[in-house]
């Protein structure tokens, strides 16, 4: 799903993922300080880990993406928390591939950096946990809608032998999707009862 | 922070090992025909899916969509050539496997193994009825079907995760912070 193995995408795809893999990285690195640094291993080794717990949904199997999690916690840190875990799934488990490496990144961590970016101040400011819960579920679908998006638009403009069909990629990403929501907002929730700062990937 | 996350990553990591996300096409051939099956590791088979067979030109040999179990079969190619089984989920996984040339062995083994085995004594005042190139074949059959369950197993284990590794990943990753802080410590 989105560990896109090596030899499926053509080349423009494969270097533009990785020019817009490596901004992101350089933006991240900047950010990292020594508050950030611990926070961006955990969840780098969180989504190392839970991405390789898959779970068989219709013809495919899914896993959860964390990338919206990430994206209200780290920011664009996300990019070298994801890049990081992406190199070990691959060196280790041969999950995806070293070329697809930044096409990867870019396709689970862009929608979670955005969507963090957008619905991060509401669930940081808000005082009613109610709003809290429902805007973390929020982000977290619609990182994981993202990243199903961005899969298929690679694939797409790479050949036309592999396009995903539409209905089979719905079938499998919406349950997904509902769940990262219910993972995304329970996580938020809990961290902004009993540790607010960890929400902040800028130091207030 | 730390005290929050490490039991939903330890739990994480310790399910880790069971399941686990990646397509795999297992091919065989038997019996004439190139058979096997497409499967998540750990995490059941691709059903329903489409298939297509190529040869090394890329020419289509066989095409057709996986049934309830994930499997696919269609009849070895004549003369023998390589083959190359693509099975995508339509959805962004795609796996692939080649089943060499020299797998197919030949028209014997199709049509001996049809014909069942042979009587177990000779049959009286009839020719002998199992000729070298017959018995060939037949061999292959049998051996075919003893090593097939094996290969399966060599395939999912080759592919399993191992918790060495996840907690190998992990520790990396733990690491590379520590370097972090510590290259950021020195600078100051």
């Amino acid at each position: 799903m989105a560990h896109i193995p090596d030899g499926i995408l053509s080349a423009p795809v494969l270097i533009g993922g990785g020019v817009v893999a490596a901004a992101g990285v350089a933006l991240g690195l900047r950010r990292l300080d020594d508050r950030m640094i611990p926070r961006t291993a955990i969840l780098a080794a969180a989504f190392f880990a839970g991405s390789l717990v898959a779970v068989p949904v219709g013809p495919a199997s899914v896993h959860l993406l964390l990338a919206a999690l990430m994206g209200i916690m780290l920011g664009t840190a996300t990019f070298p928390a994801v890049l990081v875990a992406l190199l070990l799934q691959a060196l280790l488990f041969g999950f995806g591939g070293l070329t697809t490496l930044g096409i990867n990144t870019v396709n689970i961590a862009l929608p979670g950096v955005v969507f963090g970016m957008m619905l991060g101040p509401v669930i940081r400011a808000t005082e009613r946990p109610a709003l809290r819960f429902a805007a973390g579920a929020l982000a977290g679908a619609l990182a994981v809608l993202g990243t199903g998006g961005l899969v298929a638009l690679s694939l797409w403009m790479s050949s036309s032998d592999y396009t995903p069909v539409a209905s089979v990629v719905i079938a499998t990403y919406l349950p997904l999707a509902l769940g990262e929501a219910f993972v995304t907002a329970a996580i938020v929730s809990f961290l902004a009862r009993v540790q607010p700062d960890a929400l902040r990937p800028v130091a207030p | 922070m730390i005290r929050l996350l490490l039991p939903f990553l330890l739990a994480l990591a310790f399910a880790g090992p069971a399941q686990a996300h990646k397509l795999k096409v297992f091919a065989t051939v038997e019996a004439g025909e190139a058979k096997g099956y497409a499967f998540f590791i750990g995490g059941g088979r691709a059903a329903q899916t489409p298939w297509l067979a190529r040869d090394p030109a890329g020419a289509r040999i066989a095409e057709g969509t996986t049934d309830a179990e994930g499997c696919f079969a269609f009849p070895a190619p004549q003369p023998p050539a390589d083959v190359t089984i693509t099975v995508d989920t339509r959805e962004g996984h795609v796996a692939s496997a080649t089943l060499p040339a020299s797998r197919f062995g030949g028209v014997s083994v199709a049509t001996v193994a049809e014909t069942g085995l042979p009587p177990a004594g000779p049959a009286p005042g009839a020719a002998p009825l199992v000729t070298d190139a017959r018995l060939a074949a037949l061999v292959e059959a049998a051996v075919q079907r003893q090593v097939e369950p094996l290969m399966e197993q060599i395939e999912q284990l080759d592919s399993r995760l191992r918790l060495a590794d996840v907690m190998s990943g992990i520790f990396l990753i733990l690491g590379l912070a520590g370097i972090g802080l510590w290259a950021r410590g020195r600078r100051r």
